[in-house]
């Protein structure tokens, strides 16, 4: 036990230190984002949501997936997961803001935003979810505020009504590529229904990333829970695998040209190797190979690392859906027309664009890493690592 | 030059006969443009691509209400008679004006046989705006098809369609962009948070966003001189005016950061100037009017069997019709 507690405290210096020096690495971006604006990042006009927006749906996911998991303590009541909803819920918290701070610099005027709370266009998905992730956030607050007070019956109300808006806003971020008639991968009924399934398993993922870094539980519920999160995962990865088959063949199937080059730009074009490479290979195979091990569950650790796998696997996918399908001229010729580095339909996102990413991926860990060690949620932590 | 159209009848050309008022281009018509080319070069060749003077003098007769102070009511013509499309339509636009905006329904018409390529609508429409890099309302697609020995270029001005049922403006979050009594799908600058979301819901790739680029930037100062950073980049620092309002990049404020687009030079048409892409063009292919009012150029252009509409499909219904 001795032990396992001195590799915790390690792994957790490891992660304050990373955590650090990301957001070192995220201060360049920051100050040439809110010094010189948007004049160093290279998205433009055609390809005009780039790894900002691509990364908030992976946070925003990641925040309502995490919701889902905390449900399961708060609201279920299920045993096995006793003591784990802190974890989860925290992490809404800090990783719903993350996105939206990405979606924030991403604006051409986020000093406006308060004009989607004053007059906003109701039938406007974007100004909807403006609105629900709000009121999501504040919900899980007074979720974190009641679990603190352990007021029981009240947790749970609130939880219910989290759990509505979690799946409101995974479906709801689905829809606002779907409503694009223009976009001829994003306009699928497919998107709402995959993101709330895709966004529960980032929340398995995150949960076992927490369980298997850090003593949430005792060690022998850790590797029964380690086991169920793992199991879990591979269904989840599995239902996402039968998801990109059924994007991908349907498309290729059907020759409707516009739809097959976005496939083709994703499968065989400038972004197979992230598609190959790190969705399928890393994101998927790996993990769910290791997850289907037993062994994987008493190896803590590993399973950690496989669930950042699942994780890496998640975002890559967000970017999958994003970049190709901008990246297909609306009109045939419609590039050469008038030439300007704003005005291509390639995009690799620029030095600024990886250092606020990493920023804020840094910010949001050092977050989660304070709150669990200095709110009162977290003091029975230790007995709880018994 | 030579127009291909000269050679055979109206109708087989996709254009109405004579009595339908449509710029009468003629072989006889067209040499006589060259003779008296000194004048007419300098104002666009009226003779070439004249129309019936008296077509347009009814029109203007048919206007109980005076035009804008700014702008002449009178046609002007040639010696003979003919009135140019530039003229006809100006002609009629002032008495659209003369309409509640509600009434009037603007339509631009792109013959695309008339088009030579020039991307003059482009540059002019840049210089209209004092769009900055990057910003561009009007691109010309280029195309070429066919195969050797029978191949034939094409030239597509594509500027902002106009939709009746714009899939841009129900996505906005602010209801930033929308669409104004006269049809045109606009957006207000203070109001638009630069999300982008018009953009992608565009499905004519018709917006840009303004990333706050300017031309001379990175350009080395030289006092005095028109190259350099100081005198030339004064330029572009210039207040443009569209939607009738002096901006100016110069304090970093809106339109920079924002979603643009082609709004029809509203700013132009509000006193009496027809679109700054349709008196730019050298082979009178771009045309522009009220399509409510019946005996406009443009109310007879789409009604032609030859009108398109891009992307037809979707369901939009573009202002912008093309005739192939």
């Amino acid at each position: 036990m001795t032990e396992n507690i001195t590799r915790h405290v390690d792994i957790r210096r490891i992660l304050y230190a990373l955590a650090i020096i990301a957001i070192v690495l995220g201060i360049f971006g920051f100050a040439s984002r809110l010094i010189v604006g948007e004049r160093d990042v290279n998205y433009g006009s055609y390809v005009n949501w780039g790894l900002w927006v691509a990364m908030y749906l992976f946070f925003a996911g990641l925040a309502a997936g995490s919701f889902m998991v905390a449900s399961l303590d708060y609201l279920f009541k299920v045993d096995l997961f006793k003591g784990t909803g802190r974890y989860a819920l925290w992490a809404t918290i800090v990783t719903l803001p993350a996105a939206l701070v990405l979606i924030g610099l991403d604006l051409g005027h986020w000093d406006r935003i308060w004009k989607v709370y004053l007059q906003p266009n109701v039938s406007s998905l974007l100004a909807q979810l403006v609105w629900s992730y709000t009121i999501f956030w504040v919900v899980a607050m007074i979720a974190l505020v009641l679990a603190i007070r352990k007021s029981d019956l009240w947790l749970r109300v609130v939880m219910v009504i989290g759990l509505v808006l979690s799946l409101f806003v995974s479906g709801g971020v689905g829809a606002l590529l779907g409503v694009n008639a223009g976009q001829t991968s994003f306009h699928t009924a497919m998107l709402p229904a995959q993101f709330p399934l895709l966004n529960l398993a980032s929340g398995v993922a995150i949960m076992t990333v927490i369980v298997g870094f850090f003593s949430v539980v005792e060690p022998e519920r850790r590797t029964r829970l380690l086991r169920v999160l793992g199991l879990s995962l591979v269904v989840l990865l599995t239902v996402k695998a039968y998801f990109l088959w059924v994007d991908y063949s349907q498309v290729l199937y059907s020759s409707v040209p516009d739809a097959v080059a976005v496939a083709d730009t994703i499968l065989f074009g400038q972004y197979s190797w992230a598609f190959w490479g790190l969705q399928v290979l890393l994101g998927l195979i790996v993990p769910w190979v290791l997850f289907i091990w037993p062994g994987t569950a008493q190896r803590p650790i590993l399973a950690g690392v496989a669930g950042i796998l699942v994780l890496v696997g998640l975002a890559v996918g967000r970017t999958a859906i994003i970049f190709p399908q901008l990246s297909v001229p609306d009109l045939e010729g419609l590039a050469e027309a008038f030439t300007h580095v704003r005005l291509t339909f390639e995009y690799t996102p620029s030095l600024v664009e990886w250092s606020v990413l990493i920023g804020v991926l840094g910010l949001s860990a050092l977050a989660y890493l304070i709150g669990v060690d200095r709110l009162p949620l977290f003091k029975s932590r230790s007995e709880a690592a018994a | 030059m030579t127009d291909a159209r000269s050679e055979q009848s109206p109708e087989a050309a996709g254009q109405p006969s004579q009595g339908v008022r449509l710029p009468d281009v003629s072989r006889r018509g067209f040499l006589k443009g060259v003779v008296g080319a000194g004048a007419a070069a300098a104002i666009g060749s009226y003779e070439v691509f004249g129309v019936g003077a008296e077509a347009v003098a009814a029109q203007d007769a048919g206007s109980e209400a005076p035009g804008p102070a700014s702008g002449p009511t009178e046609a002007l013509s040639s010696g003979d008679g003919q009135v140019d499309t530039l003229e006809r339509m100006r002609i009629e636009l002032l008495a659209a004006l003369q309409k509640p905006a509600a009434d009037r329904r603007w339509v631009m018409v792109l013959d695309l046989r008339r088009c030579v390529g020039c991307h003059a609508c482009t540059i002019s429409c840049i210089a209209e705006n004092n769009l900055p890099p990057g910003v561009v309302y009007r691109p010309v697609i280029e195309e070429e098809f066919g195969t050797y020995p029978n191949v034939g270029r094409r030239f597509t001005p594509r500027p902002c369609m106009q939709c009746d049922k714009p899939p841009c403006v129900p996505v906005c979050p602010t209801s930033a962009t929308y669409t104004n009594d006269e049809g045109v799908v606009v957006v207000d600058y203070d109001d638009c948070i630069g999300c982008r979301a018009c953009l992608t819901a565009c499905p004519y790739g018709a917006r840009t966003a303004d990333f706050g680029l300017t031309y001379n930037e990175s350009n080395p100062g030289t006092d005095d001189r028109v190259v350099g950073r100081q005198t030339a980049g004064q330029y572009e620092m210039l207040p443009m005016f569209e939607y009738g309002e002096p901006r100016s990049r110069e304090d970093g404020e809106s339109p920079i950061g924002n979603a643009r687009k082609c709004h029809f030079c509203l700013h132009r048409v509000k006193e009496g100037e027809l679109p700054a892409c349709v008196t730019s063009c050298i082979g009178r292919a771009t045309l522009f009017g009220d399509a409510n009012d019946p005996s406009s150029l443009v109310a007879e252009m789409i009604a032609l069997p030859n009108v398109f509409r891009l992307k037809e499909e979707l369901g939009t219904e573009p202002r912008v019709f093309y005739l192939s």
